[in-house]
């Protein structure tokens, strides 16, 4: 920066000092600047413009005379800009809404704007000195640029060169080194002379690019701290406003306040006023009646004295009469007190005047307002969990808040009358995860908010969510096939939720994608989700409600190969037991004791059987079961409501497979509707293949360990149907589930 | 071994054709029906041997039993030949309706006047089978057979006589038990001669005594109201006895109401088309 302003020797400091605004306003885009001026500084400014202009032509014929003229031409520019300066500086402090001029109220403008000054100056010598150098070395060439420069950099570079020309004219010869220790560019031929003997000297050109290069690092610090500089100036004005908010905040808070103590005063000085009045009259009245009374008695003792004196000018005889009479009658008289006690005291009792309520209005003018009631939030949605909820509430931005009270209850409405416990806790911040609660459940929060003041109201009472919990998925009942599952679970909530949500994940395989699926809002327990063939999935469930959704339930997996469904126990007749893994029917030999329970409407009572839970998915359903060759059983499938109290193929809502061992004959029936056609098997199967297919309306039976197809029903299945199993002889079937279809099954 | 075209005809895609030939087996002109399902057309297909019952010809089946359709779905080659040598001038050739001409009974005969062309299960089993091969688009690998009434039995024999050559066999109201029936007997003497142990080799209840056990899924559908089936021509239940004694599989359906005609192999015809496709198309 100095090295800068020192190379360029036509630049004086103090010059430059006062003339920064100018750079300054150049670098904030001059032109626009302008419009601001008030018309008078325009043209001030022009006058000086033109000045130059008229200057101009003398200083190439005149070289001594331009050098001379140059003090007084900078003083006069100096001047003039001077005044301009004065101008705008006027004019900016007028204008406040630019933040530019904001700063220039503040102490630090000055460091600044001189920083800046120097950055202007920067960029403009940097043009300088090449100007100049090169000066040195042709004259022509620089005022060619000179010209060039002054034509598209305006008026600010025509000033600038009034300082550069000096030291351009001053060389009649160019210099073509530098002298490092003068800081000057010499001619070669000076090199020896006394003055630069000793000295150590550079090629001009060197000098030149290092001191460039000097220039564009400091240009660079200089665009930096600009940067900083506005940022703090912009600063600064946020801190502007705020004070002026706070204090203008905290003037209408001493205002309502004194109004307050005021109002306060008053009504208490009416209060007074009215009291005074009313005892005044009350001792009035209570005077002027006891006057009256007196009055009253003085009348009465008149009167007597009267009746008395012409008594006493009566006969003997009648004033005796009249005596006796008249010494009762002022013998009653007498005896009547008469009160002379003064009934009300002419003096005013002493009367405190309680200030205390005004003198804690006064003292709470040096603190703070009590807060107004906080604003409680409304709960927000997926912020709960099973046993939290995270409640949330605002105050108004003119409160000061010391603490928070949060009080909270259970929500019960069975039973209004018994009170549920409160909970109340003090919190700093303006939220709270309380914990602790039970889940699915409604609690009622509000809170206060209090500071040195005191206790602000309650705020209105907002209910909240604890989440559900995992509802439980019912595995031992879920069913499947190619394309779909039906998932069961139980709320695990004994309230009831909003919605479920079933998430599933294809397990990791090759070409599994990995990515959670989810189907939301189902109402009720039980979900039948699309999935893709052979393939693995976890299944989780969340319920639902307001607050948010309960964690995970427990997974629960699902393969999609071949069907899969368990079986019925509802429909399961009383002699057959279904194993732990729910695929192995058994009828024991021995029946159970004679008192058998009451079979209900869903059991099958005459056949023994019991019937699956196939999915309800319309497409192809194949499954085996495996049987012993002498066993006599019927395999098929059946409407949901098939009677129960009929055989299994007596009907028309079923069709089934039969088989009989008589007489070391196998016989092979196909039934429906007690029907069967003639058909015969020269190899028992031992496991049986049952293919449904909805879409064909069939269903065909096989041997499966031979591939060899049996029989096929068409069959119009109106509705779904389930598979059924009966045991016509103890025995047992064992049921394969979930396993993909053989290639020939497909043929049918 | 020059093949003639006879015939051909666009049916469901594909092409029925009639052929004719000089039978090297049987000395003799033959001709038979080929069907061409579509699928021929761009690769191999598995071929199925449709053996017919007395008096018929290869016109039969091809022109009654509508199977075209069922085959044109699973691709397969169809031949149908004829049911014996015909014009061979030997004496009795043309006397009655179940002997020579129309009956050659799938056998090589030995007897001296029918042994020279009457060897209708050559014919089946070895000429046209490679003849079919060398000039059809069909997989020699893949090839199964059924029939009808004695074309039944034919098929019957053919497959229990070659274990393994056939994937598949199935037979409408076959000659179950041909030495104990009028026409077996009768052939049998006639082709065969009087030795009834000859016969054996060729009857299919018989073979199934000593089938070495490949597995063959055998499909019979069996009309109750055939009046040869009542007449004892057919003995179904020795064969299917035989079979469960065997453990050979079979599943035989008698079908209510039905007769022994081409209606009622109408009726089943796509479902022996399947029986066999699933063995064929594995």
């Amino acid at each position: 920066m100095e090295e800068g302003a020192g190379e360029a020797p036509g630049l004086g400091r103090s010059a430059a000092s006062k003339d920064f605004r100018f750079y300054h306003m150049d670098l904030y885009d001059s032109e626009d600047r302008l419009q601001i001026f008030p018309e008078e500084s325009t043209r001030m400014r022009r006058e000086g413009v033109q000045a130059e202009m008229t200057h101009e032509p003398m200083r190439g014929g005149v070289k001594g005379k331009a050098q001379r003229d140059l003090g007084e031409e900078v003083d006069e520019l100096v001047h003039l800009y001077g005044l301009e300066d004065d101008h705008e500086l006027g004019d900016e402090f007028i204008e406040e809404n630019t933040p530019r001029i904001e700063v220039s109220e503040y102490p630090s403008y000055m460091m600044m704007g001189s920083e800046q000054r120097d950055w202007g100056l920067t960029g403009e010598v940097a043009q300088g000195e090449d100007l100049g150098f090169t000066g040195w070395g042709s004259a022509g060439q620089c005022r060619d640029l000179q010209e060039a420069y002054r034509y598209s950099h305006g008026r600010a570079s025509e000033e600038y060169e009034c300082y550069v020309i000096p030291e351009e004219e001053d060389e009649e010869e160019a210099a073509d080194i530098f002298c490092i220790t003068c800081k000057t560019p010499i001619r070669a031929s000076e090199k020896d002379q006394d003055e630069h003997k000793q000295h150590e000297v550079t090629p001009l050109s060197t000098a030149l690019e290092s001191a460039k290069d000097q220039i564009h690092k400091n240009m660079f610090k200089l665009e930096k701290q600009i940067i900083e500089m506005e940022n703090f100036a912009s600063h600064l004005e946020e801190v502007f406003i705020t004070v002026e908010e706070n204090f203008g905040r905290q003037e209408q808070n001493f205002e309502s306040h004194y109004n307050e103590i005021l109002e306060t005063l008053a009504q208490k000085y009416e209060e007074k006023i009215q009291a005074l009045g009313e005892k005044k009259k009350e001792k009035l009245e209570a005077l002027y009646e006891q006057l009256v009374n007196c009055g009253e008695n003085l009348d009465t003792c008149k009167e007597l004295m009267e009746t008395i004196e012409e008594m006493c000018h009566e006969e003997k005889v009648d004033f005796i009469k009249d005596a006796v009479a008249m010494a009762d009658r002022l013998g009653k008289f007498l005896k009547t007190k008469t009160d002379v006690e003064i009934s009300a005291q002419p003096d005013f009792e002493d009367q405190t005047l309680d200030f205390s309520d005004v003198e804690e209005l006064m003292g709470s003018i040096n603190t703070i307002p009590a807060p107004s009631a906080p604003v409680i939030n409304p709960q927000a949605p997926n912020s709960a969990t099973g046993s939290s909820v995270r409640v949330c509430w605002s105050l108004y931005s003119d409160d000061t808040v010391e603490s928070y009270q949060l009080s909270y209850r259970p929500v019960q409405d069975g039973s209004p009358g018994k009170e549920q416990t409160e909970f109340t806790m003090t919190i700093k911040e303006t939220y709270c995860s309380v914990t602790n609660l039970l889940p699915n459940t409604q609690y009622e929060f509000w809170v206060t908010a209090q500071n040195r003041a005191g206790l602000s109201p309650t705020s209105e009472r907002a209910v909240y969510m604890t989440a559900p919990c995992p509802p439980i998925i019912k595995r031992k009942e879920i069913r499947s096939c190619e394309e779909a599952a039906l998932i069961s679970w139980e709320s695990g909530n004994l309230n009831p939720v909003d919605s479920y949500t079933v998430e599933l994940t294809q397990a990791e395989a090759p070409g599994a994608s990995g990515v959670t699926e989810s189907v939301v809002g189902i109402p009720t327990c039980e979900c039948l989700v699309q999935l893709q063939p052979r393939q693995n999935y976890t299944i989780y469930v969340r319920a639902l409600n307001v607050g948010g959704p309960s964690a995970r339930s427990e997974p629960a997996t699902v393969h999609t190969t071949g069907s899969y469904f368990p079986l019925n126990e509802h429909t399961c007749h009383l002699w057959l037991t279904v194993s732990e893994d729910g695929l192995t029917v058994v009828r024991s030999e021995r029946r159970g004791p004679a008192g058998e329970p009451v079979p209900s409407d869903t059991q099958f009572t005459r056949c023994a059987a019991v019937m699956g839970n196939l999915i309800p998915v319309r497409g192809r359903h194949y499954w085996e079961v495996e049987v012993d060759e002498h066993l006599d059983y019927t395999v098929g499938v059946a409407f949901e409501d098939v009677p129960r109290q009929e055989d299994l193929g007596a009907n028309r809502l079923s069709w089934c497979m039969r088989h009989a061992f008589a007489s070391s004959r196998h016989k092979y029936e196909f039934l429906h509707n007690k029907m069967t056609p003639d058909i015969r098997i020269t190899v028992p199967p031992k496991k049986i293949g049952i293919l449904l297919d909805y879409e064909n309306a069939k269903l065909s039976f096989f041997n499966v360990d031979i591939s060899q197809h049996l029989y096929t029903f068409s069959c119009q299945l109106h509705q779904f149907v389930h598979p059924c199993f009966s045991l016509e002889k103890p025995g047992c079937l064992k049921i394969h589930n979930g396993i993909s279809m053989p290639k020939q099954v497909t043929f049918y | 071994m020059a093949l003639k075209q006879v015939s051909s005809s666009k049916c469901f895609g594909g092409l029925q054709k009639v052929f004719e030939h000089d039978s090297v087996e049987l000395k003799c002109k033959m001709k038979f029906a080929v069907y061409l399902p579509p699928k021929a057309e761009t690769g191999k297909c598995p071929v199925l041997y449709w053996l017919s019952g007395l008096t018929c010809t290869e016109q039969n089946f091809i022109s009654k039993s509508g199977y075209h359709q069922a085959a044109s779905e699973h691709g397969l080659v169809v031949i149908a030949p004829d049911t014996s040598p015909r014009g061979c001038n030997i004496k009795g050739e043309e006397d009655s309706w179940d002997f020579g001409t129309g009956a050659g009974f799938y056998v090589d005969a030995t007897e001296d006047l029918w042994k020279t062309n009457y060897r209708m299960y050559s014919y089946v089993t070895k000429e046209l089978p490679q003849l079919v091969n060398d000039n059809f688009p069909v997989d020699p690998q893949r090839m199964s057979i059924f029939g009808h009434s004695m074309g039944g039995h034919g098929a019957l024999i053919c497959a229990l006589k070659n274990p393994g050559k056939y994937k598949s066999v199935s037979a409408f109201a076959p000659l179950c038990n041909p030495v104990l029936c009028r026409w077996g007997k009768k052939a049998f003497t006639g082709y065969l001669g009087t030795d009834q142990s000859k016969w054996e080799a060729y009857d299919a209840t018989c073979l199934v005594k000593s089938y070495p056990g490949s597995q063959l899924d055998i499909l019979i559908d069996q009309g109750k109201e055939d009046e040869f089936l009542t007449d004892g021509q057919l003995l179904p239940d020795n064969f299917i006895a035989a079979c469960t004694e065997k453990k050979i599989p079979v599943v035989f359906r008698l079908q209510e109401g039905y007769d022994h005609s081409y209606y009622f192999i109408a009726t089943f015809i796509a479902d022996h088309i399947r029986h066999h496709a699933k063995y064929l198309n594995a």
